[in-house]
């Protein structure tokens, strides 16, 4: 006798529908709602609205508590606000989250420009930069801690490298003639105003301290 | 977009909709799932809450006060499609929608599924779109809602609903009377039970698909608590389960299924066949009855006890072409396979071949993979080769097509059933291996040439963004958000918003987004005035 069920039982084993698996969705569907209020706390803050900033990014801390982008948000809009404690909660908070977090280095070195512990906002600004080279917070951040310590050699090394990552930015090119000129380095400097002038023609400040670099050099001429 | 119904309201005019909520062990979700079905603006409704044993509910069905709720208060257990079943003995409603009790309608649920079967097409069936709410669970059962997606957003398709579902039943409503054909909901399932009477009624008409979003379920992260979710780990259950649904056809006639006769043509009784047999039975979707015309000696000692199976007596001495005659005295089908008992039979075994068929205008058959020129396998109309057999009795099978010129050829790839599939695995294999450009273009192709506009385009646009593309995600996720948006296209529009610097728009949408999100806000602000503005 062949008998057909029986036989049915040695099958192997149907797996080709579509089981659900929910222990495999991705990212993107985990935190959707994080991402929502985080973007809306950005949004928030771009608009100087930090009040309903920090609800967002409270909530979305609640969402990812693992995530150090709400934190950072929490230091600026506490920043913002002079809120200077509350920021450096914050900032440290994102940094224990994630230590390669260069925003909150960024704002932890705000915190300490504000309190004018120019010294260590220093440092913070360079470890911000050595985890993000691209960060234009941190860049302008060092430039005016620098000027105010009048201590030049560590910004131009970094605008020189954020400047070869993104050689049309005339902003950044001013600065670098800037600090060059401070630095006694004229012929440096008026080069980089000269191709500032060829993107820019009609950027007056760039005119003036050209004009200022030209008459610096004729002197040193003289004086020799 | 149908017209919400003219009435329904309080003046009670249009059709009555009979709710079904089983609910078995679920008191913490059980209210707002109730309540979700009470506050419909549709409030022509009776609303059955069938208690399938286990915690009692009665307080809470009472707190509602509501006299369209009737309670089913049932101590012992008997699971859903029981539940089902008796709430449908009951049930007066011209359409039968289902809620289950951890899952919510948002409060245009009903009138847009009314409005869609009442003036719509003449369709008796009808489904939206849900929310599939990912969500972390408290120790009190509280729910913490991650994200909201719409992951499917299917037209029908019946030959995919023969092979699978892709309606959530929830989101579903369709004619009471329907089941008067399909039959009631089959009580031997433990799973699956939504597939079984969505693949019925497939067999009687087309369902019209509503791409709104008018509810949403939840799906925990970590180990689910769905009871199917369970179940299903059982790959046996989960297998018996399947077969079960699969052959269980609901009787004809069915206006929407030409239905299949597959003759398994053999010398003998062998052990290969009885292996051909339990193939077939485990690889074939489409509707189908097995023939097997083999002599009775043979047929005595051949104990098949499963469904959908004839056994069809034939001289010892009898040819194949002879048997295959035997055995088309006793078909139905209007289509034929032609099998023999050694063809080795694979997932889409015969399915590749019927669809190109069931689509050819041409008088022709398709050979099945794995045939040979001996032994040849094919699929034909029935009226071809019986044609063909009338006209030449005394010749083979092939020979007899060949001579009253019925060629028999392979399909091409582009006649085989479920490209939009495979595009749609290519495409998320592009999207998996970072290529989202290759992703996006994949998704705006597929919703060009094989329709589910909405969702392709949401895809579309999310691949776009991920691409770098964000002029395309910019305009797909504006025309999403324009006829029906989501979280996802509304936080997609948002990001392109801010990177211009649009701060306001970009806090207008994030804000919709946020309160879809909210437990509860998402019913209120999908509510009425998004559905009509679309």
């Amino acid at each position: 006798m062949l008998d057909v069920i029986n036989r049915a039982n040695n099958f192997g084993i149907e797996t080709r529908m579509d089981t659900p698996r929910t222990n495999e969705i991705d990212t993107h569907k985990r935190t959707q709602h994080y991402e929502v209020l985080r973007e809306l706390g950005d949004c928030y803050t771009s608009v100087g609205n930090y009040g309903q900033a920090q609800r967002c990014y409270e909530k979305a801390a609640s969402l990812g508590p693992d995530e150090p982008g709400p934190y950072v948000g929490l230091g600026v809009t506490a920043l913002q606000t002079d809120k200077l404690d509350d920021a450096e909660i914050a900032f440290r908070v994102a940094c224990r989250l994630d230590p390669q977090c260069a925003k909150a280095y960024a704002g932890l070195a705000m915190v300490a420009q504000q309190r004018r512990d120019f010294p260590q906002a220093l440092d913070l600004y360079l470890k911000s930069l050595e985890l993000d080279t691209d960060s234009i917070t941190a860049l302008l951040g060092l430039f005016q801690v620098s000027c105010e310590m009048g201590s030049f050699a560590k910004v131009i090394y970094y605008l020189e490298v954020y400047l070869q990552m993104h050689p049309g930015d005339t902003a950044v090119m001013f600065a670098l003639a800037a600090l060059y000129r401070k630095d006694g380095r004229l012929e440096t400097s008026k080069t980089m105003l000269l191709s500032l002038l060829a993107l820019d023609p009609a950027n007056r400040d760039a005119a003036n301290l050209l004009e200022e670099v030209e008459h610096a050099m004729v002197e040193a001429r003289q004086a020799r | 977009m149908p017209r919400p119904p003219a009435s329904g309201g309080n003046g009670k005019k249009g059709p009555l909709v009979s709710v079904l909520l089983p609910t078995f062990n679920r008191r913490r979700h059980l209210p707002e799932a109730l309540a979700s079905a009470v506050h419909q603006t549709y409030e022509h409704l009776e609303i059955f809450v069938i208690r399938d044993g286990g915690e009692e509910v009665d307080d809470i069905v009472q707190s509602f006060h509501d006299p369209r709720v009737v309670f089913i208060n049932r101590k012992d257990n008997r699971g859903k499609p029981f539940s089902l079943n008796e709430a449908l003995r009951r049930a007066q409603g011209k359409y039968v929608a289902y809620l289950d009790d951890d899952d919510i309608y948002y409060p245009h649920h009903a009138e847009t599924l009314v409005g869609a079967l009442e003036t719509g097409t003449d369709c008796p069936v009808a489904y939206s779109d849900l929310y599939k709410v990912w969500c972390d669970v408290s120790p009190d059962g509280g729910r913490q809602v991650l994200s909201k997606h719409v992951e499917i957003s299917r037209d029908f398709d019946r030959f995919l609903m023969l092979y699978f579902n892709h309606v959530l039943h929830v989101s579903l409503m369709h004619r009471r009377d329907l089941l008067d054909k399909t039959g009631p909901y089959n009580e031997q399932l433990n799973i699956l039970i939504d597939w079984d009477i969505t693949r019925r009624l497939a067999f009687f008409c087309d369902f019209q698909h509503v791409p709104a979003v008018t509810g949403e379920f939840y799906s925990p992260v970590g180990e689910s608590d769905r009871i199917s979710f369970q179940r299903r780990k059982d790959p046996q259950e989960y297998l018996r389960n399947i077969l079960a649904i699969r052959t269980t056809l609901p009787p004809k006639p069915w206006p929407k299924i030409d239905d299949l006769s597959i003759i398994l043509v053999a010398d003998r009784l062998s052990e290969q066949l009885a292996d051909t047999l339990l193939h077939i039975w485990r690889h074939t979707f489409y509707p189908y009855k097995v023939y097997i015309p083999l002599p009775p000696g043979d047929l005595t000692r051949l104990n098949v006890q499963m469904p959908s199976v004839e056994l069809v007596p034939v001289n010892p001495s009898s040819t194949a072409a002879e048997r295959i005659d035997a055995a088309m005295r006793s078909a139905e089908g209007q289509y034929v396979a032609i099998v023999p008992a050694d063809l080795r039979i694979e997932e889409m075994w015969v399915e590749n071949a019927l669809y190109a068929l069931i689509h050819d205008t041409a008088r022709e058959g398709f050979l099945l993979e794995g045939g040979s020129p001996f032994s040849p396998a094919a699929v034909l109309r029935r009226a071809d080769l019986e044609q063909a057999r009338r006209a030449h009795p005394q010749m083979s099978f092939e020979a007899s097509l060949a001579a009253s010129g019925i060629s028999l050829r392979e399909p091409k790839e582009e006649e085989l059933p479920f490209q939009f599939d495979e595009l749609l695995r290519q495409a998320k294999l592009a999207e998996a291996e970072g290529n989202w450009r290759m992703a996006a273009r994949l998704y705006q192709h597929m919703g060009e040439r094989f329709g589910n506009g909405v969702w392709m385009k949401s895809m579309a646009a999310r691949a776009c963004f991920e691409a770098g593309d964000h002029a395309g995600a910019d305009r797909l996720s504006r025309e999403v958000n324009g006829e029906r948006p989501t979280v996802d296209t509304l936080l997609l529009e948002a990001k392109v918003c801010r990177e211009g610097q649009d701060f306001a728009a970009a806090i207008r949408l994030l804000t919709q987004a946020e309160q879809w999100l909210g437990p509860q806000a998402g019913a209120a602000a999908y509510g009425k005035r998004n559905l009509c503005s679309t």
